[in-house]
C-alpha cells in the first residue's frame, strides 16, 4: 500500500517532507576547499559575522524547546520536518566554524570559534541570559500559554522559522558582499543552498496557516514581536549581537533592512506595527 | 573513556534498508502479534522528539556534547521508525504523519502537562535533575535495545533480524551517551544519586508505557519478555543498569513485568 507523507488536516501542503527527510545534507567538510584562507586571513567583520552565524545556525535544541513545549509537537509532519532541519543546520554551523578556523589569521581570536563551537548559550557569564534564549519565557509559561493556543501556534511558530532564515540569508548576502575570496563564496553558496529547503517548508508553511486563521495570524504577530531576533540570540553576548545586526543591517551597507521590510509585510496577516517592532529590533 | 561526541555526529547517519528484500514480507508475512508489537515499536521510535522535549526543559540542553547528541539521536530514532514503518507497510499496515497525528492528539492533558511537570522538578531539583534523565535514558535504550533482540529471536525472519541488527546497533551507540553521562552525574553527586533511584524505583515504566494503551504495553512485554528467555534479558537490563554509581539493586525491568503480571 502506498503511503502519504504530504497530507495535513490543516489543507493541502506540498513541501515533501519525507523527500527532505531522506535527502538531508550532513557533514560539507570534504566539499570545502579553504586553502586559499591559509594565504589571507578573513576581514575581521566576515570572520566576526561568520563565527556568530556559527553559533545561530547551532542553536537549534533551545528553539526546539520554545515550540516542543505546544501543540507543535504533536504534528508528525512538522517535527519530522524540524528533526531534519536542526540536523542540516548542525552540519552549517560546522562548516561556518571550519571557515572561521581556516580564516582565523596567526594572531586571531580562537575564542571566536570556541563560542562556535559552544553552540548555545554557554556557560560563560558574558553570554545572553537564558532569558533572551527563551525570549523571556520559560518552557512553563509557554506550555501553559499553549494549552489554550492550540493548533494555531504551529503556524505562529513556523513564521518564527521563516523570520529568521531571512534575518540569517542577509547576514549571508552581506558575507558575500563583503569578501572576494572565492573560498568563501563556494562555501556560503553551498550553505545558503542547504537552508532553500528551510526556507521553502517555512514560506509554504506559513502562508497556508496564516492565511487560513486570523487567530493563527495574531498569534504569529505577537511571537514575531516578543522575540528577539535573530533566534538564537541568548547563546551569544550582547555585543556580538549588536556588531552582528550592525553588519547586516547598518544603514550604510544597504536596502537589507528594507528588503527585509518588504518581505515581513507580504506575509498574510503581518501588520505594520509588528514588522516595525522586528526591525526595530535589528536595526539596533 | 567517556563518550566521543565528535567522532558520533560524524559518523551518524540514518539507518538503511534499501538494500534488504523488503518483498520477502509478502512471501513471508509476519503474524499479526508481531505486527502489533512492531507497531509499538514504530510509535516509540517517532515519538523520540516528544522525549526530547522533557529533556530539554533541563539545563543539559545549554551543554554542546548533549546538543550535539540530541540532534542525531532524534534523526536517527526517525529513521527507526520509518525503517519499521516500511516493514509494516509490506503488510498494509500504514503509518504516515497523520497516523502519528492522531496518536499524539489521544495523549491527552498527561502529554500537555509533562513539559511543566518536567521543567518544575527540573527548576526545584537543579542541575541533578540532569541525571535522573540521563540514568532514564539509559534505561530506556538498554531496553529497545533487549526488544529488539529478542525480536530478532523470536521471529527468525532473516530480513527482519538484519533491520532489527542495524536498528540495535545504533540503540548502542545511544546507550553509551546515556550511561556515560549518567555515570559521571551520579558518580560527582549524592543528591543526584538519591533522586536518580528514587525516580527510577518509583516512576519507571517500560518504554512506551505513556504513549500506548495499558493493553498495548502488556502485549508487547507478554511477547517479548515473558518466559524464562525474557525475563533473563530483563535480568540483563536490570544489571546494567544496577551497575552504575548509586543504582545498586534496581530491578526495575523485573519489577514492573511483575506489576503487569508477566508470567515469568
Amino acid at each position: 500500500m502506498a503511503r502519504s507523507w504530504s497530507t495535513d488536516s490543516d489543507g493541502p501542503a506540498g513541501f515533501d517532507v519525507r523527500e527532505f527527510a531522506r535527502t538531508a545534507r550532513g557533514s560539507m567538510r570534504d566539499h570545502l576547499d579553504l586553502s586559499s584562507l591559509a594565504e589571507g586571513p578573513l576581514p575581521t567583520e566576515v570572520h566576526d559575522a561568520l563565527a556568530v552565524l556559527a553559533v545561530l545556525e547551532a542553536a537549534t535544541m533551545p528553539h526546539l524547546r520554545n515550540v516542543l513545549v505546544t501543540h507543535t509537537h504533536k504534528d508528525a509532519r512538522v517535527t519530522a520536518f524540524l528533526v531534519t532541519w536542526a540536523f542540516e543546520k548542525y552540519w552549517i554551523a560546522d562548516a561556518l566554524r571550519a571557515i572561521v578556523d581556516a580564516g582565523t589569521g596567526p594572531s586571531g581570536a580562537p575564542a571566536a570559534s570556541a563560542a562556535a563551537r559552544a553552540g548555545t548559550a554557554g556557560k560563560a557569564g558574558d553570554r545572553g541570559s537564558s532569558g533572551t534564549a527563551s525570549g523571556g519565557r520559560g518552557p512553563v509559561r509557554r506550555a501553559l500559554a499553549g494549552l489554550t493556543q492550540g493548533w494555531d501556534v504551529v503556524g505562529a511558530h513556523l513564521a518564527l522559522g521563516l523570520v529568521d532564515d531571512l534575518v540569517l540569508r542577509a547576514a549571508y548576502t552581506r558575507v558575500l558582499a563583503c569578501s572576494s575570496d572565492a573560498a568563501v563564496h563556494a562555501s556560503i553558496e553551498r550553505i545558503l543552498a542547504v537552508k532553500e529547503r528551510h526556507s521553502r517548508f517555512f514560506d509554504e508553511e506559513v502562508r497556508r496557516r496564516l492565511s487560513a486563521s486570523g487567530r493563527a495570524a495574531r498569534l504569529a504577530r505577537r511571537e514575531l514581536r516578543r522575540t528577539t531576533w535573530p533566534l538564537g540570540s541568548g547563546a551569544i553576548t550582547v555585543a556580538e549581537r549588536s556588531a552582528f545586526t550592525q553588519f547586516t543591517f547598518g544603514v550604510a551597507h544597504g536596502r537589507a533592512l528594507e528588503d527585509l521590510r518588504g518581505d515581513l509585510a507580504a506575509l498574510p496577516g503581518i501588520d505594520v506595527r509588528t514588522v516595525a517592532s522586528v526591525l526595530r529590533g535589528l536595526a539596533g | 573513556m567517556g563518550f566521543d561526541i565528535d567522532r558520533y555526529t560524524a559518523t551518524s547517519v540514518s539507518v538503511h534498508w534499501d538494500d534488504l528484500d523488503l518483498e520477502d514480507f509478502r512471501r513471508h508475512p509476519l503474524p499479526p502479534d508481531s505486527l502489533r508489537t512492531l507497531r509499538y515499536m514504530a510509535d516509540v521510535e517517532y515519538h523520540t522528539v516528544c522525549y526530547t522535549r522533557d529533556l530539554l526543559t533541563t539545563p543539559s540542553h545549554r551543554e554542546a556534547d548533549v546538543s550535539a547528541f540530541m540532534t542525531m539521536w532524534n534523526r536517527e530514532e526517525f529513521w527507526h521508525g520509518e525503517a519499521l514503518a516500511a516493514v509494516l507497510a509490506m503488510h498494509d499496515v500504514t503509518v504516515d504523519y497523520d497516523v502519528l497525528k492522531a496518536n499524539r492528539l489521544k495523549l491527552g492533558w498527561k502529554d500537555r502537562l509533562d513539559p511543566i511537570k518536567q521543567s518544575v522538578m527540573g527548576s526545584l531539583v537543579g542541575a541533578d535533575f540532569v541525571a535522573v534523565h540521563m540514568s532514564w535514558g539509559a534505561a530506556n535504550e538498554w531496553s529497545a535495545i533487549t526488544a529488539y533482540q529478542r525480536m530478532a529471536e523470536l521471529e527468525e525472519h532473516p530480513v527482519l533480524a538484519e533491520l532489527l541488527r542495524r536498528i540495535a546497533k545504533q540503540e548502542a551507540r545511544h546507550v553509551a551517551f546515556y550511561t556515560s553521562q549518567a555515570r559521571e552525574r551520579l558518580a560527582a553527586s549524592s543528591k543526584a544519586r538519591k533522586i536518580t533511584r528514587f525516580a527510577l524505583s518509583r516512576f519507571w515504566a517500560p518504554v512506551g508505557s505513556s504513549i500506548n494503551t495499558a493493553a498495548d504495553v502488556r502485549h508487547v512485554m507478554t511477547h517479548l519478555m515473558s518466559g524464562p528467555d525474557g525475563r533473563r534479558a530483563a535480568r540483563k537490563v536490570d544489571d546494567s543498569i544496577s551497575g552504575m554509581p548509586g543504582l545498586g539493586g534496581l530491578t526495575i525491568v523485573q519489577d514492573a513485568l511483575d506489576e503487569l503480571g508477566i508470567p515469568a
